[in-house]
């Protein structure tokens, strides 16, 4: 294979020249772009560490990292425990079960903007089938125009909504991996359902769960279609995500230093998130390998 | 005895009440959207929901009448699409190859980079590439499109492709070169067939996600490439008030045909998010 060294070097340079050209360079350039003051079509100057010293005291940046916080671990919690559910749910019943997950992964194939029209939708203030149906039951309805925390519950509502088939598919097949004698066993020893699901179940998928909830917070931490097109960020900017703070300096207030500044925190918040992940790639790829 | 019968019959009772709770909450906006569509006006917010309607087709015609542009959008997504899901199969399908039958350290360190890249939001890379793209004359071109969604999907298709070929013997591949076929003629004839699963796995993802995506193609188009999501977002926010009659006609057709192939491709998208996402 020795005069084949070429083959490996071309074969993979397709996706090398794509990663390089339309992720590694543009990445460097925003790490540039973030040191220096430019608007759309103006050249960078250089000003040093003064978007970043603008974002730390924006308090439209503190207010979207920390809605972007709050919609983050709430989806991916919420997820994994509908998750769970529905993994015990489905072991434990015979029938149907193939046409049953078909349907339970439908919402993956959905358009975020579809999503957002079915909340919209449901969620009409006054005449929303949801809506009405909280008022008949005598409790307010949701008033995501105006509430910037009821806004925030709807997009987390959707984005639960778009991904629970993610965790779930993730959970659900690692479980199918785990052998029958164990429950046997378990059974045979008198552990109850709770028991059998907190003594064996839970820690023996605690690998896969931990790999679904990186996913998930790697993915959820990019949120942005869900509040654009429900919210646009507002009531007063009060429902942006970080994302969506990104975009408005940018493309809204024309400011691509800030914006950049904005895009390397998420960078550096992004590979935080990742490092446990990365830690056991780069174990696995470059220690393990033999 | 007759109580824990009772008991256990109360248990698996519960349980297809919550079976069912999940599939109501996981199908039943789908069904709003889609039954709503086919309603006149006066009835889609009707509550309860009405389940027997005569349909009507009044909202696709006038889809088709005030909104043109959606179907340009509809044809734009579909060339997005496909050009993506190609290149995406044909770049992960080399890569990934290579990854399982070469080792060293170019390619280990090709390898964790894709997956580091995988990793960084891609609003990130909007911003020079906004500039840039305009500089260039890629600016609301499908090609822009189908290159941002292809690099975005080739770190997973990659993986996919490489667990695939794992499964494949090497045994294949020697007995050809043994058979006196040139290393393309291999690659060609022996390798790559063998590969199809993990393409069409590969494929299924950004397929989907090509599809249905909105950032790229809201920041990077705006008449000629438009795709249909961005569209369906524009009948939303139109500004003569929205028609929900309308709306509920675009999306179904947005929908629908997405749905369809995830529901013929659900057992590769399943094997690919087990290899792609736990095992890489």
């Amino acid at each position: 294979m020795r005069r084949l060294s070429a083959i490996p070097f071309l074969l993979t340079s397709p996706a090398n020249v794509l990663t390089g050209v339309f992720i590694v360079i543009p990445a460097i350039y925003v790490l540039v772009l973030s040191f220096s003051a430019s608007s759309y079509g103006t050249a960078p100057t250089f000003v040093g560490l003064a978007n970043y010293a603008t974002l730390l005291s924006d308090p439209y940046f503190w207010r979207a990292s920390w809605n972007t916080f709050i919609v983050v671990n709430a989806v991916v919690y919420i997820e994994l425990a509908l998750a769970l559910g529905l993994t015990v749910l489905l072991m434990s019943t015979r029938h149907f079960r193939r046409t049953i997950i078909t349907l339970l992964l439908l919402p993956y194939a959905v358009s975020e903007v579809v999503g957002v029209l079915m909340v919209k939708f449901m969620f009409d203030p006054g005449v929303g089938m949801a809506s009405r149906a909280l008022t008949s039951l005598g409790l307010p309805e949701i008033a995501w125009t105006t509430q910037p925390n009821q806004a925030l519950a709807l997009v987390i509502l959707l984005s639960v909504w778009h991904h629970v088939p993610f965790t779930f598919l993730i959970v659900y097949t690692a479980r199918l991996s785990l052998p029958g004698e164990l429950y046997e066993a378990a059974r045979v020893d008198g552990a109850n359902a709770w028991r059998r699901f907190t003594n064996v179940t839970f820690p023996l998928l605690l690998p896969a769960v931990l790999i679904a909830l990186l996913f998930r917070y790697i993915f959820a931490f990019r949120i942005f279609v869900e509040v654009w097109l429900l919210t646009r960020g507002g009531p007063a900017r009060q429902t942006e995500v970080l994302a969506v703070y990104l975009y408005k300096s940018a493309f809204s207030y024309d400011d691509f230093g800030l914006a950049a500044a904005t895009a390397w925190a998420m960078v550096i918040l992004s590979l935080l998130i990742a490092t446990p992940y990365l830690r056991l790639m780069y174990k696995r790829m470059f220690v393990d390998a033999r | 005895m007759r109580a824990n019968r009772l008991l256990k019959s109360l248990g698996t009772a519960g349980r297809w009440v919550a079976l069912g709770g999940f599939l109501a909450w996981s199908i039943f906006p789908l069904y709003l959207v889609v039954a709503s569509s086919f309603k006149p006006a006066r009835d889609i917010f009707e509550v309860p929901p009405r389940l027997i309607f005569q349909p009507t087709l009044e909202n696709y015609v006038r889809l088709w009448n005030d909104w043109p542009v959606f179907f340009d959008g509809l044809i734009n997504s579909l060339i997005v699409t496909l050009g993506a899901t190609l290149l995406t199969v044909v770049a992960s399908a080399l890569a990934g190859w290579v990854f399982s039958r070469f080792s060293s350290r170019f390619l280990t360190l090709s390898a964790f980079s894709m997956i580091v890249l995988r990793l960084l939001p891609p609003i990130v890379i909007t911003l020079p590439l906004f500039p840039l793209v305009n500089y260039v004359g890629l600016n609301d071109t499908h090609l822009i499109l189908i290159l941002l969604y292809a690099t975005f999907f080739i770190s997973l298709g990659s993986w996919i492709m490489k667990a695939s070929f794992d499964q494949i013997p090497r045994e294949l591949e020697e007995a050809g070169a043994v058979d006196g076929a040139s290393f393309a003629g291999i690659l060609r004839h022996i390798s790559m067939p063998l590969g199809i699963p993990g393409m069409i796995a590969a494929g299924v993802f950004v397929f989907i996600f090509a599809w249905n995506e909105y950032l790229f193609a809201f920041i990077f188009t705006t008449t000629a490439a438009k795709t249909a999501p961005v569209v369906l977002s524009e009948i939303m926010g139109s500004a003569t008030g929205v028609d929900w009659g309308v709306l509920f006609a675009a999306a179904t057709i947005q929908l629908v045909p997405i749905v369809a192939v995830l529901i013929l491709a659900q057992r590769y998208l399943i094997e690919g998010l087990t290899s792609g996402s736990v095992k890489g």
